[in-house]
This record gives structure tokens, sequence and C-alpha cells, in this order.
């Protein structure tokens, strides 16, 4: 063997360790709180791959006191309100800072994207302090809200993207046969973007499903999302790792099934289109 | 109706749901940061005390110095760690191959993971008794047999870069490949062909063509490191004493634990500060293609 190719040899087998050591980093606690979902209590100290496979935990999560599903379903009301009122108001902005000039328009714009950097706790603040006024502490009404703040600017900025891709041919030969401007968004633009609508509601869909500050501080009891719902599982008795295992997977499935459907627009629609 | 009418109205709702979401808190904060206002003496807002808040934590808090200078810690070795795995897992995985095409396809997983589910796991997984991390280190580090990650200083705030950079390196890692798609071909051929070796190619023409790209992944991770509250909450309480309590956490303490809410704006009205300096920055930096905006 000639120590060019051996070189070759090694540099690949090196290669090939790094690439299994990075899958084994990114699989590996996924995998472990999946495993640990389907434990008993006792087999949580063993360590082991190989104990008997129990769905207790999944019973008890859903029996009193946890009900987790009462906390699933806030999870889903508050992440689909939040998508239902953003993303049209979303698509309707970010269609004008596509086809019109507007007085400042660019400062208009980087307000919305700066807004994507402000810290969750400053926002948090004056809006505890007003649902404690007003009484909806502790209420979805109070999330939906807050959670529009983090969602809207995303989306507005995403459907940009997939708006400015689109050629407008066909919207002008829409308005030129004397059809309104309103008509020609919901009948022409919004079915040529449709798959762009989707993967911007999935993805906000996600952010909101997943959030967890603003759940923290405005819910206590009756609004609690899953992400707070699984802090629960921290009693005086003890951590109930198993069970927050269990909950873990609940959470997670479903995210997993739909960033895998949208992979691929994903990073773009985080970086803003900034990265092609 | 006529466009120019129209244009308004169609910006109108998203306009006001960030007006009324966003600036109007901002604007709250702001306001609140310059009166003293303890919800343990009254729940009506206090007088006006100009800056003392400011100036207090510039020069009086211990608790906000030491929150500073954990964010920058975190913040440093985070973005550290996240753009040079992210790179180097991204030129691994731009040649084709069994092992490249799996670890792509789930290098989405963690970043669909809720940021508080990773932080309790890790708290897990690092447990003292039944952590599968403390046992693995033990066992590759026999020194570190017994060794109580999330008791230890500086232990505690890797363990809490280690559950972020869990998150974030894969993501980034996708932001980085699809940079290196975008790139032309024929620089890094021309260069081999020149008789480069592969490490120079690297070095002296895929690297500096990819540097926009990693611009936008170092401040990007930045932000979100300076924001990062989630996982102090669920993996460390911001402890071992206050070894991982950043200034996001420290905001959090101080209104809902001490219920100071004109201090606690205050100190984050300073974090968004740093925050909207470093958004003119990326701002610049992804707008500049002419004929945008």
């Amino acid at each position: 063997m000639s120590p060019a190719r051996r070189r070759k040899l090694l540099w690949q087998a090196v290669e090939s360790a790094i690439l299994l050591g990075a899958l084994f980093l990114i699989l590996f606690p996924i995998l472990w709180m999946a495993l640990t979902a389907f434990k008993r209590p006792v087999d949580l100290f063993g360590l082991t791959f190989l104990f008997t496979p129990t769905l207790d935990n999944f019973r008890a999560i859903f029996a009193h006191p946890w009900n987790i599903g009462h906390t699933l379903l806030n999870s889903f009301i508050v992440a689909a309100a939040t998508v239902a009122i953003s993303v049209p108001a979303s698509t309707l902005a970010a269609y004008a800072f596509s086809r019109f000039e507007l007085p400042f328009k660019g400062a208009l714009f980087f307000t919305i994207l700066a807004t994507q950097f402000i810290p969750a706790v400053v926002v948090v603040l004056p809006f505890y302090l007003l649902f404690r006024d007003l009484g909806l502490l502790d209420t979805v009404y109070a999330l939906i809200v807050v959670n529009l703040a983090i969602v809207t600017p995303f989306a507005t900025w995403m459907l940009k993207g997939f708006l400015d891709a689109v050629p407008t041919e066909s919207e002008e030969a829409a308005l030129v046969d004397g059809a309104t401007r309103l008509r020609v968004i919901l009948d022409v633009v919004v079915p040529m973007i449709w798959p762009g609508v989707v993967v911007t509601a999935v993805f906000c869909f996600i952010l909101t499903w997943n959030e967890f500050l603003f759940a923290l501080i405005l819910t206590r009891d009756d609004a609690v999302t899953l992400p707070v719902g699984i802090t629960r599982f921290r009693t005086e008795r003890g951590d109930l790792w198993e069970l927050i295992a269990a909950a873990g997977i609940l959470i997670s499935i479903p995210m997993f099934l739909l960033a895998s459907v949208i992979q691929r627009h994903f990073v773009r629609g985080m970086t803003g289109g900034a990265v092609k | 109706m006529r466009d120019r009418t129209l244009k308004y109205l169609l910006i109108l709702p998203a306009a006001l749901i960030v007006l009324g979401t966003t600036i109007w808190p901002l604007a709250v904060s702001l306001v609140t940061s310059f009166r003293d206002w303890r919800l343990t003496r009254s729940l009506a807002p206090g007088p006006f005390i100009g800056t003392e808040h400011y100036v207090i934590a510039f020069t009086d808090d211990p608790d906000f110095a030491n929150a500073a200078m954990v964010t920058a810690l975190f913040v440093l070795i985070d973005v550290t760690i996240t753009v040079v795995s992210a790179l180097g897992l991204a030129l691994l995985l731009r040649r084709a191959g069994v092992l490249q095409s799996l670890t792509r396809a789930v290098l989405i997983l963690p970043f669909a993971v809720s940021p508080a589910l990773v932080g309790i796991s890790f708290r897990f997984m690092f447990n003292a008794e039944m952590g599968v991390f403390t046992w693995l280190a033990g066992v590759l580090v026999p020194p570190l047999q017994n060794f109580v990650w999330l008791a230890d200083e500086w232990a505690a705030l890797l363990v809490l870069v280690f559950s972020d950079a869990w998150r974030w390196i894969p993501y980034m890692t996708l932001v980085v490949l699809g940079g290196l798609a975008a790139l032309p071909k024929e620089p890094e051929e021309a260069a081999r062909i020149d008789g480069a070796t592969e490490l120079q190619v690297l070095r002296d023409v895929t690297i500096p063509a990819l540097l926009p790209v990693l611009a936008v992944v170092a401040i990007l991770k930045t932000v979100f490191a300076l924001k990062m509250f989630d996982q102090v909450v669920t993996l460390t309480g911001g402890g071992p004493g206050a070894a991982t309590t950043t200034l996001a956490y420290l905001v959090y303490s101080i209104a809902f634990r001490w219920y100071d809410m004109g201090y606690a704006s205050a100190v984050a009205w300073i974090l968004t500060a740093i925050l909207v300096f470093l958004a003119i920055w990326y701002m610049k930096l992804i707008l500049r293609k002419p004929g945008q905006t």
C-alpha cells in the first residue's frame, strides 16, 4: 500500500469516527429520554438498556393529579390560535413590503426584524402587570397575546422571502383583467406561495409550542402549557424522572415530525433568507 | 380601493401586533426602569428616581457584576464551540456517504426539542446518582467517577453550555451546509489543479468564501446565547450559588422573587441595549445586498 493511499484511508477512518461521535451525541440524549419513559422507577438507577418496558408512566401522567391531557390541550390552543392570528396578518404585511413602495420602508422593516432580538424577559414584565390588573393571569388569552410578539416578526420576514421569489406576471394580468388587489392577493398570490405559508405556519407552531418563559411567568394552574408542565414533576418527594421523560416524549414527537417535514425551510426561516 | 390606501391597510394588522406586543412593553419597561416600584411595598408604581437603578447596577451591585461576568463567559464559550463545531461538522458532511446522509437527516432533531425539556433532560443525565453522563464521564476519566457536576461552579456552567450547544450546533451545521452548497465550485477546483493540498484549499479558498455565513452564525448565536433563559431555570436554577445566573435569569429573579419591578426593568434594558446593538450589526450584514429595502 502506498503511503498516500494509507494516509487517505487513515483520514477516512478519522472522519468516520468523528461522524459516529457526532451521531452519538445528537441521538443519545433523545434515545435515553425515550427509554426512560418506559422504565419503572426502580430501573432508573440501573443505567441499563435491558429492562421490562412499561406504559405505566404514560398512564400516570394522564391521570390525576397530573392531568397532562389538559396541559396538552392548552399547548395546542395557544399554538394554534397564535398561528391563526399571526400568519394571515403577516402575509398581508409581507405582501405590502414585497410589492409596494412605502415611506420609511427600511426603518419599518428594520423595526419588525429587530423585535426578534429583544429578550422576552423585558417584554413580559409590563404584560405581567397588565394581565394582573385585568385578571387575565393564568389564561390562554394572555399567552396567545404575548406569543404573537415572537411569532409575527418571524412570519413576516419568512413570508416576504417567499413573496420576493414569486414572479409578478400573473398578478399583473389579473389586475389588468379588472380584479381588485385584495382578490388578487387571495386568489392568485396566496395559492402561489401556499407551500411557504404552510412552512411558516408550522415554524410558528413549533416556536409557540416550545415557548417556556412567558408560560412560566403568566400561568399557574389552568393555562399551563407543556414546557412548564414538565417542571411540575419535580416535587417535594424528589424529581419523578420517568414521568418527566414520558411527558417529554409527548411534547417532542409531534415537533420531530413537523420539523423533519420542513427541514430545508427551517434554516432559511431562522436566518431570514440570509443563507440560501 | 386604491393601492395607495390599501398598502397601509395591509400592514396595519401586523403593525398593530408588533406595536402592542413589543413596542408598548418595551416603552413601559423603559419608563419603569426610572421608577422606584417594589410590589412588596405597593401595587402602584412609585416615584421617579432618575438613573439611580442604572448607577446601582454598574457601581454597587455584586449580583449584577456576577451575572454580567457569567453571561460573558457563557456567550464566549458557547459561541466559540458552536461556530467551530458547526463549521467542522459541515465540512465533513459535504461529501456523499451513508454516515454523512444519516447524520444530515438527524441534524434538525435537537432544535425541535423544547429548550426547557433539553435543560431538564440534561439535569437528569448529569444527576449524581443515576445520571448516564455522570457515569460515562467516570468510565472515560476515572477521577471523575463520583464527581457531582451540577454542584461545581465551573462544571455547572460547562454543562449549561453543553446543553445549549447540543441544541444549536446541529442546527448551525445545517446553516453552514446551506452556505457551502451556495459556493461556486470553480475556485476550489482551480486551487487543487494548481497543486494546493486539501488543507490549503480549506484555509485559503473555502473558509474565506464562507466568512459571511460564519459571521451570521456567530452573531445569531451570540444573540440567542445572550437571551438564553429556559435551560438556566430547568437545568441549574442559576446555581450552584450564582455560578450560572445569567443576566436574563437575574432579571427574572429580581422581578419575580424580590418583586422589584423598577430595578428588574433597568437590568432588562441593559440587556436589551446590548441586543439591539447586535441587531443593527446583524441587519447591516445581511441587508447589504444592493436593491433591498
